[in-house]
């Protein structure tokens, strides 16, 4: 961590850089980082199966309430103050949020997703933190490492500026879902990729007002969403864990 | 507490508390029982402002306790705090005398906070009845509990958005549900609901309330809850779920009305509270 900002000037981030951070960013954030999020569906498949979801538009409906005002609202939260967190060397706060990331997913598959996902990312983000720089006080072992703390701690130790890194974890968060539909559903090609445009402001926007958010700004109105992840563990047939 | 108040300021109740600003309620509450001779016992108790305590008799080892708020209601500015020890082997259950009515904030918001701990084997109910967010209401409400491993509880907030006898509809206004839930020192649940802005638009939405005006949180932590689970999905029925996770059970529901929730609600909590729950929630 401290070699990556002795080599990185604050203030001033030239243009080389920000491409390497952007490439960097991809690959974090991209699909086919190998973390296994293809594997959860977040409740989608509940919400499909009972016909909650039927449509490209309700795909994009229901994305975009977890994505502005839950479960994805407050993983951008909690990924901007582990951002925060590790910038600061803050260990007490970086354990308080993952233990706080935790508790909040209130059901048995979901704390499973976030907490798979939060340690494969770990793993699979090892090359660009360094096993010596990760803050080992903070995240503890790989185990207890939730998704959206993970990613704000990995951003940071690799010397990725926050606010393009919020983009990049909620397109990614949107992305995978929106495949999980394209089977469930199902949707054609044309359609998805229509989702994931109109989702756009949405994810920009979102990503923005978590850049500078608190622990205050946490809370989501996807009440539904989450008894469909709920309804989940007993649906008699399933693709996803979740 | 009837309808007929919902658009008078709130009213400071007589013995109150000086406040800063006696347009606003002020209430604060700390209840202490203990366990003697078999039976659940109060311990300490200090009530001020508009918020009280009543104790009707009832049979068997769990102690009931009424809250009653005296100002009829809550707007923007009022603050209530309550805090309820229940001691080694104690048992308690909490409920409220009537609805909690949030109404109309001018400016700021209504704050409730609720603290609980629990004391080795004791056990707690804490069962108020449904809040009714009126339109343009503001509410910021905060509920902790610290209990031990060996301690058993049940907690159910329910919220109903609007007065449906009188068709209102909640354009606008905040809610606000924070939870913080250790056992054993160890965070093992939280909670951050948040309703705002138009929110009868907002909970439209099929992944937020679906166009449904009720919704509750039961959270419950007993010796057995894996037997308990399987029959509180069927009561829940379609428009809940269940799960267990760290121990406890978590349970959502979501309503077109507050008397439909109430329907799923009351075999609910008798299922999970058993005979801690309050007479007032029968239907």
């Amino acid at each position: 961590m401290r070699e990556t900002d002795a080599a990185r000037p604050a203030a001033f981030a030239p243009p080389v850089t920000a491409n390497a951070d952007l490439a960097t960013l991809m690959t974090l954030f991209s699909a086919a980082f190998p973390i296994g999020s293809f594997a959860f569906s977040h409740g989608l498949e509940a919400a499909v199966a009972e016909g909650r979801v039927q449509t490209a538009g309700d795909v994009r409906d229901w994305l975009a309430v977890l994505l502005s005002r839950g479960s994805g609202w407050n993983d951008l939260v909690l990924m901007s103050l582990a951002h925060r967190a590790v910038k600061n060397e803050d260990a007490v706060a970086l354990e308080e949020l993952a233990t706080l990331a935790t508790a909040l997913c209130g059901s048995a598959e979901r704390r499973h997703e976030m907490m798979s996902l939060g340690a494969a990312f770990l793993a699979a983000a090892s090359p660009w933190t360094g096993s010596a720089s990760m803050p080992k006080a903070g995240i503890g072992d790989a185990d207890t490492a939730p998704l959206p703390v993970a990613s704000g701690a990995v951003a940071a130790l690799a010397g990725l500026p926050l606010s393009p890194s919020l983009v990049g974890y909620a397109q990614s968060f949107a992305s995978s879902l929106v495949s999980a539909t394209v089977r469930l559903v199902p949707l054609g090609q044309s359609e998805w990729v229509v989702i994931i445009r109109d989702l756009m402001p949405t994810i920009v926007e979102t990503a923005e007002r978590a850049s500078v958010s608190t622990l205050d700004d946490l809370g989501s109105a996807a009440i539904v969403s989450d008894i469909a992840a709920m309804r989940h563990e007993t649906l008699a047939t399933r693709l996803f864990r979740s | 507490m009837t309808d007929r108040r919902a658009f008078r300021p709130p009213i400071q109740a007589a013995d109150a508390a000086p406040a800063p600003n006696l347009q606003r309620a002020r209430g604060k509450l700390e209840l202490r029982v203990k366990r003697l001779d078999g039976r659940t016992r109060l311990d300490d108790l200090h009530q001020a402002g508009c918020l009280k305590l009543r104790f009707p008799k009832v049979a068997g080892a769990t102690s009931e306790a009424v809250l009653i708020n005296t100002s009829g209601g809550l707007t923007g500015g009022d603050r209530l705090d309550q805090s309820f020890a229940v001691g080694a082997g104690a048992s308690l259950s909490i409920t409220t005398q009537a609805c909690e009515r949030i109404y109309r904030a001018s400016s700021g918001r209504a704050e409730v906070t609720t603290r609980i701990s629990l004391g080795e084997d004791g056990f707690l109910a804490f069962l108020p009845q449904e809040t009714i967010l009126f339109d343009e209401g503001a509410l910021a409400r905060r509920l902790e509990l610290d209990a031990p491993e060996s301690a058993g509880f049940v907690l159910c907030e329910s919220v109903i958005l609007g007065r449906e006898m009188m068709g209102e509809t909640v354009t606008g206004g905040s809610f606000r549900e924070s939870w913080r839930v250790r056992v054993g020192g160890r965070l093992v649940f939280a909670d951050e609901t948040r309703l705002s802005g138009a929110i009868a638009e907002e909970t439209g939405s099929a992944a937020s309330l679906s166009g449904n005006r009720a919704f509750a949180t039961l959270l419950c932590r007993n010796e057995a809850p894996e037997t308990l689970i399987e029959g509180l999905r069927e009561t829940l029925g379609e428009n809940g779920g269940a799960s267990l996770v760290d121990g406890l059970i978590v349970a959502r529901l979501v309503a077109p009305s507050g008397y439909l929730l109430r329907k799923r609600l009351v075999p609910a909590l008798a299922a999970l509270a058993k005979t801690a729950v309050p007479r007032i929630w029968s239907l």
